[in-house]
């Protein structure tokens, strides 16, 4: 079984934070299988901007793939599906 | 743009109208450059944002450093939020001009912000804000209680994050956002592509505008700072050229030029007795220019090296620029006439043993651009403080280009060491096709300006020397003859005799010559006293004989006038008595 786990950082919950908490959730769900354990974390970082700080995150909404390594980051609003998997190295089978 | 970033305001410590209004009163903010300082009359505006723009190499990231450190060493706080350079390099950098930038920041008194954009990241969408960027820098500056902030190479964002429509907007909001924040704040960006007057940060987001650019004349570069819009201040709009080297941003403003300098009544001698009586019997003015012109061989370097030992002897320490010969050449090359230069000679600059330090700095004039060298020269003579300057030739620098601007920077030269109070004599070169005619133009600032030449007659060179101005000196207007030998440097007085004014070795034939001659006219000038008097005395003979002559005839006719009386009378006798015996 793989854990997968996923920091989406926002900046306060602006409509484009918004659009990619969902679609990452929508996303999580769809490919989440029996081996496949995806964990998001959602982040704003006006609340904890030293984590901005360590991560160092310019552009928002950010999805930073922790776990398994090598960490892959993937910035925008996460509309595009396919683009989003290939980005984060979500295999899908 | 899709999104409105409510959270920006929150940072927002005061609303931009109070922050403006604010500014205007507040003292500017040193960047610790004292040439931009004078520039901008104090620094840059306090609670606002200042453009810096150049393209890359021209020193950007060097004043934004000097700027933070300047402020850090002062006690304040900064932060640095780079979008190019990784930070250990900038703390390099830093560190280099001698900012202990790596213990500011253990102190906690100086934060760097890595925003360099991260070219792994994966785009999806067409949405992305940079609320985080003013969440980073917000929460650093509170954290720091930080009052200067520096944003370097901001136009990396630009490359970062091509293609998405969405930047310009979010950029835009940064902008706003700094502005805002009312930190004094140094925002650099590169000259790619318009990036500042897209984005309004020349016309509408900075107080203050400066550019940076090079320019290359004659395969030389020079750098160049010029203010380009101060708002609410006065400010000058020249082009300033500056110096970028190890030790670190130096710059000389155009304008700097005030003649602020301090007279002096005291005198510096030339270490040549007779120059000293030329000009008054002390030498120059200690603080006055003096300035050597003459052909080559004249004795130009002898001279100002004799001003040099005088000082030094004097106690005095001696800044000796020499752009021709290199340091051992002019040390064994004045030698040869008895000035023991390595005497005086100290790399560290301290005087021993009562003798002022000789600094001699060769430097090879075609090395670098006029600016740079009137700058290192200003440094010098400010780290130094000596209190004679010695340029030789100066020509070196203005002479090889028929440039304006070359004469004009000369000027400004010569006007910056006037005015520390710093005693210079300068040497010019003359062609040989000059006739003796400057080509510097630079009278108006000479105190003092003493001409050699070369004066050939009779298969002999002998040098000449006159002073053809001393400004408050009662001066010789004679040419004296100015000798060089193993014993040391002599002033001559010309021999003037029948045909003209004689020098060198031609003076002691000509006065050889002279003296026969005069001993020649002497001989016949008694002769000719002898014959005057001799004929006097023919004179006075021939009178005795005329007169004895007169006296002679006299007599005789007076002998003869008696006797025919006499005979007249004897006739007259005998008649009567013939008359008398018939009647």
């Amino acid at each position: 079984m793989t854990k997968h786990l996923l920091r989406l950082y926002i900046a306060g919950r602006t409509p484009a934070a918004d659009r990619a908490v969902h679609n990452l959730e929508q996303l999580a769900v769809e490919v989440a299988t029996a081996d496949l354990v995806i964990q998001i974390e959602v982040i704003d970082i006006l609340e904890r901007p030293q984590l901005a700080e360590d991560e160092r995150i310019l552009a928002t909404p950010v999805v930073i793939k922790q776990l398994p390594p090598p960490i892959r980051r993937v910035v925008g609003d996460l509309s595009e599906r396919e683009k989003v998997l290939i980005g984060l190295d979500l295999r899908v089978d | 743009m899709q999104v409105t970033m409510t959270t920006a305001s929150d940072n927002a410590v005061i609303p931009a109208a109070d922050a403006a209004e604010e500014s205007t009163n507040k003292q500017p903010i040193a960047t610790g450059i004292e040439g931009l300082d004078f520039v901008l009359q104090g620094g840059l505006p306090a609670g606002r944002p200042t453009l810096l723009r150049g393209a890359a190499g021209t020193g950007k990231t060097v004043i934004a450093l000097t700027f933070l450190c300047h402020g850090i060493a002062a006690g304040e706080t900064a932060v640095f939020v780079t979008f190019d350079e990784a930070p250990e390099a900038l703390l390099g950098h830093a560190e280099g001009f001698g900012f202990p930038a790596r213990r500011y920041l253990a102190e906690g008194r100086l934060r760097i912000l890595d925003m360099r954009p991260d070219r792994n990241e994966v785009q999806v969408g067409e949405t992305i804000e940079l609320t985080a960027i003013l969440a980073r820098i917000g929460f650093a500056l509170d954290s720091l209680g930080a009052t200067r902030l520096v944003l370097d190479a901001v136009d990396g964002m630009e490359t970062g994050y091509a293609d998405l429509p969405s930047l310009r907007g979010e950029l835009t909001h940064v902008f706003d956002w700094i502005r805002d924040r009312a930190v004094t704040c140094l925002i650099t960006v590169g000259e790619y592509a318009d990036f500042s007057t897209r984005y309004g940060l020349e016309d509408y987001i900075a107080d203050c505008v400066i550019a940076l650019t090079q320019e290359v004349s004659n395969r030389v570069m020079t750098r160049v700072l010029r203010v380009v819009k101060r708002r609410g201040a006065a400010h000058g709009s020249n082009e300033n050229p500056f110096l970028l080297d190890r030790g670190g941003i130096f710059l000389v403003p155009v304008t700097g030029s005030v003649l602020s300098a301090k007279v002096s009544d005291a005198r510096l001698s030339t270490g040549i007795s007779g120059l000293d009586a030329m000009l008054g019997g002390q030498g120059p003015y200690r603080g006055s220019i003096t300035l050597l012109s003459g052909q080559a061989g004249t004795g130009k370097t002898s001279i100002a090296c004799s001003f040099a030992r005088a000082a030094c002897e004097a106690g005095l320490s001696v800044l000796y620029i020499s752009f021709e010969e290199s340091l051992d050449e002019l040390i064994r090359n004045q030698r040869s006439i008895g000035i023991d230069l390595d005497r005086y000679h100290r790399t560290d600059g301290r005087s021993v043993d009562g003798l002022g330090a000789l600094l001699l700095q060769p430097v090879r004039a075609v090395e670098l651009g006029l600016e740079e060298h009137l700058m290192r020269v200003i440094r010098s003579v400010r780290q130094h403080r000596p209190a004679l300057v010695i340029l030789d030739p100066v020509s070196g620098l203005a002479g090889r280009s028929r440039d304006p601007v070359a004469k004009e920077m000369l000027l400004r030269l010569l006007y910056l060491i006037k005015e520390e109070g710093v005693t210079t004599v300068a040497t010019e070169l003359l062609g040989d096709d000059s006739a003796g005619v400057s080509h510097l133009d630079v009278s108006s600032i000479i105190d003092v300006w003493i001409k050699l030449r070369r004066h050939e007659n009779d298969g002999e060179m002998n040098r000449l020397i006159t002073v053809v101005k001393a400004r408050g000196l009662p001066t010789s207007d004679q040419v004296k003859e100015f000798r060089m030998s193993t014993e040391g440097l002599r002033i001559v007085d010309p021999y003037l005799g029948e045909s003209g004014i004689v020098y060198g070795t031609a003076r002691m034939a000509r006065q050889a010559e002279d003296e026969e001659t005069i001993d020649q006219l002497h001989i016949e000038l008694e002769r000719a006293h002898q014959l005057r008097a001799e004929l006097s005395e023919i004179q006075a003979a021939n009178e005795r004989l005329a007169r004895a002559e007169h006296e002679v005839k006299t007599a005789d006719l007076d002998r003869q006038v008696a006797q025919i009386e006499r005979r007249l009378a004897a006739i007259e006798r005998t008649r009567a008595a013939i008359g008398r015996g018939r009647a």
